[in-house]
């Protein structure tokens, strides 16, 4: 029988590479792909595949509150995160989130396929940083991977963590109703308590907030190009 | 018409999703990769390239820069920018930069075929995410 692999990325460009490596494997099979998180749930729960690869960074419903959502659903989804990145904080939610499984994108054409053969043998996989962490963790008695980074979502309830994303990705109280299906005076009060709960005054804090925390993600221009001429002395 | 590409994303991922939509049409082939600006250079003066499809942020050289070079170096070259940035003012740079076409990588599956074929007949290509940047396209 065929492994079956969901895959979730916003951009289809990517999925096609990914489907494109995944399906060089024989016994593997993508059977089906999503371009958000909320639609990662609902083909997940619908097509009940072996793996799950989610990218980190999906509009409407991240990767991270995906697998959270997923699991809850059914802890036996099996979940790797695609990551830009494998800062401490990004390996310590997604752990914390209950992925099996951890790839920098920049290395998944070298890295995904070991990783879900890791997960189809019952393994888990990360990359060698994450392994790392985990021990320096484990070697500091329990010690958090690190407890200098920015503060997590500690007072946010799955919901809220939803709301907050939409709504720093520009979206009104009124578009987030209907996205989650929700009257606009509940999220009217969810954005009440979010706003409330973490001290803030404005949306720009939100945004702030969400891109600190790995609720969205942006991608910074490159550096401007050098001054021609003479620089002033 | 046959066109010969070159793919330079320093994500081996995405250069792979672009290959496979790229080499879906009759004629058309990726002749070479690379990861940054500075190799899309040197591959560009060793293989003569029609069209070279560049991403903007990479590691090294990023593709402004390396545009710039290969206006120089290339000057028969189209360059295509495939990019994250959705923005009118990175579009602009790329243009001045010697570019014909930008195209937005979550619009890639959509634009990019289109594209390729623009600038290959020396027209230019421009679309951000489901807008028009007026005296640009």
């Amino acid at each position: 029988m065929k492994l079956r692999i969901l895959l979730a990325d916003d951009h289809e460009i990517v999925r096609r590479g990914l489907r494109s490596l995944l399906e060089k494997h024989d016994g593997w099979e993508v059977c089906g792909e999503a371009s958000d998180g909320r639609e990662a749930i609902e083909k997940a729960l619908q097509l009940t595949p072996d793996v799950v690869i989610v990218d980190i960074g999906m509009p409407n419903l991240n990767g991270l509150d995906t697998t959270r959502q997923l699991l809850q659903h059914d802890p036996h989804f099996k979940v790797i995160v695609l990551t830009i990145t494998d800062s401490d904080q990004v390996i310590r939610e997604a752990l914390d989130a209950g992925a099996r499984g951890f790839v920098l994108k920049s290395d998944a054409a070298r890295d995904l396929v070991s990783a879900v053969e890791a997960l189809q043998n019952k393994r888990m996989f990360f990359t060698p940083r994450v392994n790392d962490l985990v021990l320096a963790g484990f070697l500091e008695k329990g010690q958090t991977i690190s407890r200098n980074e920015a503060p997590k979502l500690p007072t946010l309830t799955a919901r809220e963590r939803e709301i907050t994303q939409l709504l720093a990705e520009g979206n009104s109280s009124k578009e987030v109703a209907s996205l989650l299906n929700l009257s606009t005076k509940t999220v009217e009060t969810h954005r009440s308590n979010i706003m409330r709960k973490l001290s803030f005054h404005s949306i720009r804090d939100l945004v702030v907030y969400a891109i600190k925390n790995n609720l969205i993600q942006i991608e910074l221009p490159p550096p401007p190009k050098s001054p021609v001429g003479p620089t002033a002395a | 018409m046959a066109i010969r590409i070159l793919l330079v994303d320093d994500h081996p991922i995405v250069r792979q999703g672009l290959k496979t939509l790229l080499e879906g049409r009759s004629g058309w082939e990726v002749i070479g990769e690379a990861s940054d600006g500075a190799e899309a250079v040197e591959k560009a003066k060793v293989l003569s390239p029609d069209v070279m499809v560049l991403d903007v942020t990479m590691p090294r050289m990023n593709g402004l820069e390396a545009c710039r070079v290969l206006r120089r170096q290339s000057p028969g070259l189209e360059i295509l920018f495939v990019t994250q940035h959705d923005s009118p003012q990175m579009m602009r740079e790329a243009l001045e930069a010697g570019a014909r076409g930008y195209v937005v990588k979550s619009n890639a599956a959509r634009d990019l075929l289109a594209a390729v074929e623009a600038v290959s007949e020396h027209r230019v290509f421009t679309a951000l995410n489901g807008r028009n940047v007026p005296g640009l396209s």
